[in-house]
């Protein structure tokens, strides 16, 4: 975790990427004939380090608005995916942010990673035996995968331990990890079941007054509004 | 829990409980004090231990030193501190309206101490409206009743409309505690299960809340090294029909305890002069004998529950 105050260049690309995507996300909708304007700034290797961070968030927008992506967004996407494939040691956080990345281009379309990947979904049963603690704090990094309609093992998981996941939205309020609380809020959204005592509505809005000037926070808390109630229609 | 667990938290009290014996004379009134804090200020410990040797003899899980150890402190306190009664009396007599004596002597009048003179004045105030219409926290009103009750008068507001007062009774929004709101919790439910007598005594919308929610408290409290708020959600865990007698939490608490048995209030055991140092643990220390009693008992419980399965 960053510490407060510290600003290295990946931090100021990857607050710029967030509030880009946070930008496109709150501007609604475009056609769908129609693609959106790229988030990313470039292809250097701080943008693709950036969009490595954010991982399959950079492309929320086209997903949640069921448009076309910008091409330069797909393709900075694309070149990160190719570049930095997870290595033998890599976490199961970084296989599962891979992962993510790699479906949600093939979902829209990217021709190199539709035909290119055998994409299977990494091991997730490290996350069942976590302590809840553990749990929350793993879903908050992959948050990404918190989408709807789109499934996976690590969404399966949340599904069967919604309390768990509840008592990580709380632990990071009450602790201000707003960044932690935006992303185990989001991934609450989707959930059945989630306590009616959590006041997951409120504590989402407490959220991003607390914490909301963190675009990467603002990010998670735009994922989080279509389905929050009231707007649940349209989630498949 | 497993044995070596059971062994542990059962630990803690019989330090704890050694050291309050050792340090029984911090347990003192202030015969002039000074005008700003009144006489009835010290009072409070008394009470507080009265009804944690009272939850100790009625769990009947500490061993025969213990239970030696704890009547004796009850003897000091009412023989010593409150002078057979008497500073009750005159405690009364200085602030009549004050609910404070009346609170301090029913743990000790349900162990077989008696003062007539103070009942006389309890009975008093009992019939007035002041004294149901004294303003105080409304877990507070509720603690009131309980003790009425317990004395055998009728409750000046009904259980269930003090409790539908608390900030409990609501089920909020479990990220909203602070500590405040956390001691507010833990005296809800001493004061509905009387002091973990009665587990069944808490609504089922309580139950359901603490269920999910206290393990995030416990872990929360843990991390803050607040000693003496963890220790009481420890006790809350005890009163539950279902306790997780959190394996983690017990742990922590158990380490934070002195060789000495003294638990420190918050983080580190504070230093300085000793009645300094007593006034500023005694309470943890307490807690940590009201925690550790009720936990042994119900893990003990559940060892014979299993057993017998």
């Amino acid at each position: 975790m960053e510490q407060p105050g510290t600003t290295t260049p990946l931090t100021g690309a990857v607050r710029e990427l967030a509030t880009q995507v946070v930008s496109a996300l709150t501007s609604g909708g475009h056609s769908p004939m129609s693609a959106h304007t790229p988030v990313t700034v470039g292809d250097d290797e701080l943008g693709l380090a950036a969009v490595r961070v954010l991982g399959a968030d950079v492309l929320l927008p086209a997903v949640l608005h069921r448009t076309l992506p910008a091409p330069a967004d797909l393709a900075v996407c694309e070149k990160a995916v190719l570049a930095y494939p997870p290595g033998p040691d890599a976490s199961p956080a970084s296989r599962w942010s891979h992962w993510a990345m790699v479906r949600t281009l093939a979902d829209l379309g990217a021709p190199t990673a539709h035909t290119s990947f055998e994409n299977p979904e990494p091991d997730a049963a490290w996350l069942e035996d976590l302590p809840w603690q553990g749990l929350a704090h793993q879903l908050a990094l992959l948050a990404a995968l918190a989408v709807p309609g789109a499934d996976s093992a690590v969404a399966g998981i949340a599904r069967r331990r919604t309390v768990d996941v509840a008592r990580g939205f709380v632990r990071a309020v009450r602790r201000r990890g707003w960044l932690q609380a935006a992303a185990t809020g989001r991934w609450l959204t989707l959930l059945d079941d989630v306590p009616d005592t959590l006041g997951l509505d409120a504590g989402l809005a407490f959220v991003a007054l607390m914490g909301g000037d963190d675009p990467r926070v603002a990010l998670h808390l735009q994922a989080a509004r279509p389905v929050l109630p009231g707007a649940a229609a349209g989630r498949t | 829990m497993t044995p070596a667990a059971t062994r542990l938290v059962h630990t803690v009290g019989v330090g704890a409980l050694e050291w309050l014996h050792a340090h029984r004379d911090g347990f003192r009134l202030e015969p002039d004090p000074p005008p700003d804090t009144g006489f009835l200020e010290r009072f409070k410990p008394v009470g507080e231990l009265a009804v944690i040797c009272k939850v100790l003899f009625r769990e009947g899980v500490a061993g025969s030193r213990q239970a030696d150890l704890a009547r004796r402190l009850l003897d000091h306190a009412w023989r010593e501190v409150l002078d057979g009664g008497r500073m009750l009396v005159r405690g009364q007599r200085t602030e009549p309206l004050s609910p404070i004596p009346f609170e301090v002597y029913v743990p000790f009048r349900e162990l077989g101490y008696s003062q007539p003179e103070l009942e006389d004045a309890i009975r008093l105030n009992h019939r007035l409206d002041s004294w149901a219409g004294l303003e105080v926290l409304p877990v507070r009103r509720l603690g009131l009743g309980a003790f009425e009750r317990r004395f055998g008068l009728a409750p000046s507001l009904p259980q269930e409309e003090a409790f539908g007062r608390t900030w409990l009774a609501r089920s909020p929004e479990p990220w909203t505690v602070d500590t405040r709101v956390g001691y507010d919790i833990t005296h809800t439910i001493f004061h509905l299960t009387d002091w973990g007598e009665n587990p069944g005594g808490l609504p089922a919308a309580v139950t359901e809340h603490l269920r999910l929610w206290l393990p995030v408290w416990l872990d929360d409290w843990l991390d803050l090294e607040r000693w003496d708020l963890l220790g009481e959600l420890l006790v809350v865990d005890a009163c539950l029909p279902d306790p997780t007698l959190d394996a983690a939490a017990w742990e922590g608490f158990a380490a934070a305890q002195q060789a000495d048995g003294a638990m420190p209030a918050l983080g580190p055991m504070p230093d300085g002069d000793p009645d300094d140092v007593f006034d500023v643990v005694y309470h943890s220390t307490l807690v940590a004998a009201f925690a550790s009693v009720l936990a042994t008992s119900r893990a003990l419980a559940r060892l014979t529950a299993e057993a017998s399965a």
